[in-house]
């Protein structure tokens, strides 16, 4: 409420300030303004925001419940698991590091790491291969999807309309008299889209606090514009884009090429953002490596020539990218910089159902 | 000064021509064929084949349908209706969205408000659902993939027209059902191809326009409605159902997508 307060004290000039006072005067006792844990706040130094926050605005209300149905595991066929058993906080909602693919209903494996979500607002397209093209259609794959939670969407609106608390919890959320599927895919999407990632040492060094960063990880982030930026761009460290980096020794996933049927995109898959990459491992789509230094040694020696190989990693029959050991440290320091402790544990995203 | 307030608004109503605000609505009725039959459905499973293709194969249809939107009619005179369009969680909210669906009757007919009165002789209509019926995200109603709406999961989009059925030159199996045939035509989108990159995706949606046999004219009092008649026949084409028996994507949909249009005609109008 305070930046609220702020941007319309500046929009509006001066001249608004008398009745903003009186309005703010009439509506509270207090004379503290509260702050909204519950509203989305686009980072200063984050590009615009593309979900469509003007079909589903973020409240408390509509997060608790988006908490609540992402914790539930009666919403999988046979209740066995939820949204939190592979998206989990203290990885940054990716699967813990002993789960390389996640096991959905009946210890089901599946065949693609689970990712990390955080900074869902500012993204176009979602899973590896990108064919779901708006956040809120997400929770509907990883429903119906065999391997994940088996069940199909309808089933999923059924058994939360005939839950003894829930329907009471939209109608105070959405003031809807029913629930109904866009509903239920609403207070997800405001869970998710609060999972903002942009207090990390990096973010405090770039909003212009020097101290932030080491003389050791500023060296490495100056190498890391140098060699892995144009794909892992500032601020979001990605280009939202799909490329081959070859960590498939043979193409047994077609990635990108499922969805746009263009052999042209064999291979591929989404830029992964590399905020909180400290706490997500294993790393790619099939999770073949285990450490960050494993992944710098793929890009240096382990690339390969391959059909559809991106040619920012391989070019001229070798690998692009050269570092030297000391160089890959450095980088090192610089990813875990990446970390942002305070959405790793803030508690708002805890399952609790108050 | 309320009183001048009010006198502003009255005037200005006395003074505009009552016959220009005149609103009127149109019945467009659909009729779903295949060849010269009428369409009947089949239960699932069943061997009761009525229809056959160009290619001479005998089919049946256990489900069939298609959604519409912006639809828009035009007169002789100018006279212009363009369809409200809103994509909405609510599904009260929901406006120019309609979905044809054999077997419920109550879905053949698209009733048309706040037509202006006047003389119309075309129609046109998007047959699919376009990116403002996706993009806006979760929606209610008839594109609620909870309450039956034909989404795919994989590929966010709707499935512009939906055919099932089988046919014993099928040889494709689903779970316990045999001789399967299921053509699922969605996409939305092109990206165009660009130096060396081929197009991605690709925009199944269909713009059909057809002309009235007659102009109808709409008024207070005259509600008139043409009758559109849909062919499946024309849709199937000459394909071969004992590999052309499964489509569920942008482009397998293609080739089907191009016949759509000219699949429908209006068959006659009354008014």
């Amino acid at each position: 409420m305070i930046t609220l307060y702020k941007t319309r004290v500046r929009l509006f000039g001066p001249a608004l300030l008398f009745i903003m006072v009186l309005i703010y005067g009439c509506e509270s006792g207090s004379e503290q303004p509260r702050i909204d844990l519950y509203q989305f706040e686009k980072p200063a130094h984050f590009p615009e925001p593309t979900y469509t926050f003007r079909n589903n605005q973020v409240n408390e209300k509509g997060f608790k419940l988006g908490r609540r149905l992402f914790n539930d595991p009666s919403l999988s066929r046979d209740g066995s698991i939820s949204c939190s058993s592979c998206h989990v906080q203290s990885s940054a909602f990716a699967d813990i590091s002993l789960h390389p693919f996640s096991f959905g209903v009946e210890d089901r494996e599946g065949k693609r790491n689970a990712p990390p979500l955080f900074n869902l607002a500012f993204h176009k397209e979602f899973f590896w291969d990108g064919g779901v093209t708006h956040l809120d259609f997400t929770p509907i794959l990883a429903f119906e999807n065999e391997v994940e939670m088996d069940i199909e969407f309808p089933e999923v609106v059924a058994r939360i309309q005939r839950h003894p608390e829930y329907p009471r919890l939209f109608k105070e959320a959405f003031d809807v008299d029913e629930v109904t599927g866009p509903f239920v895919l609403h207070a997800l999407s405001q869970f998710m889209l609060m999972m903002v990632s942009a207090d990390s040492k990096y973010d405090r060094y770039v909003q212009g606090d020097k101290e932030a960063l080491t003389s050791l990880e500023l060296e490495g982030l100056k190498l890391f514009r140098q060699h892995c930026e144009s794909c892992h761009q500032e601020p979001l460290f990605t280009d939202l884009s799909y490329r081959n980096n070859g960590v498939q020794r043979n193409i047994t996933d077609l990635g990108r090429e499922t969805v746009t049927e263009v052999p042209q995109d064999r291979a591929k898959f989404k830029v992964p953002s590399l905020r909180n990459i400290e706490v997500t491992s294993p790393y790619m789509h099939n999770a073949r490596f285990e450490t960050l230094r494993q992944v710098l040694d793929h890009y240096t020696d382990g690339v390969t020539e391959q059909v559809t190989i991106d040619p920012k990693v391989f070019a001229d029959g070798k690998p692009v990218i050269a570092l030297t050991s000391d160089e890959k440290e450095k980088i090192i320091a610089f990813l875990k910089t990446l970390t942002d402790p305070g959405f790793l544990s803030n508690p708002i995203f805890f399952n609790t159902n108050d | 000064m309320l009183l001048l307030f009010v006198a502003v608004l009255f005037s200005c109503q006395e003074s505009e021509n009552p016959t220009i605000n005149e609103k009127g609505e149109m019945i467009v009725k659909f009729d779903n064929y295949v060849g010269n039959q009428t369409m009947v459905l089949d239960e699932l499973g069943s061997t009761n084949y009525r229809y056959t293709t160009a290619k001479g194969q005998s089919f049946n249809v256990t489900r069939f349908g298609y959604y519409i939107s912006h639809v828009k009619l035009s007169g002789p005179n100018g006279e212009v209706f363009v369809d409200e369009m809103h994509a909405s969680a609510d599904e009260s909210q929901i406006k120019g969205y309609y979905r044809v669906v054999q077997g419920e009757s109550d879905t053949y007919n698209i009733h048309l408000k706040d037509v202006p009165a006047g003389q119309y002789n075309k129609i046109t209509f998007t047959l699919g659902v376009r990116e403002d019926g996706i993009q806006e995200g979760a929606v209610g109603g008839i594109l609620d993939r909870a309450a039956g709406g034909w989404f795919w999961n994989w590929n966010s989009g709707f499935i512009h027209y939906l055919f099932e059925g089988h046919s014993p030159s099928s040889p494709r199996e689903q779970g316990e059902l045999t001789n399967r045939v299921r053509y699922h035509i969605g996409g939305w989108k092109n990206i165009p191809s660009e130096n060396e990159d081929p197009q991605r995706f690709f925009d199944n949606n269909v713009e059909v326009t057809l002309d009235f046999d007659a102009t109808v004219r709409v008024s207070e009092s005259l509600r008139p409605s043409p009758h559109i008649h849909m062919d499946l026949l024309k849709v199937i084409g000459d394909a071969d159902f004992e590999t052309e028996n499964n489509i569920h994507s942008p482009a397998a949909g293609k080739a089907f997508a191009q016949r759509i249009a000219g699949a429908f005609i209006v068959d006659h109008t009354h008014q």
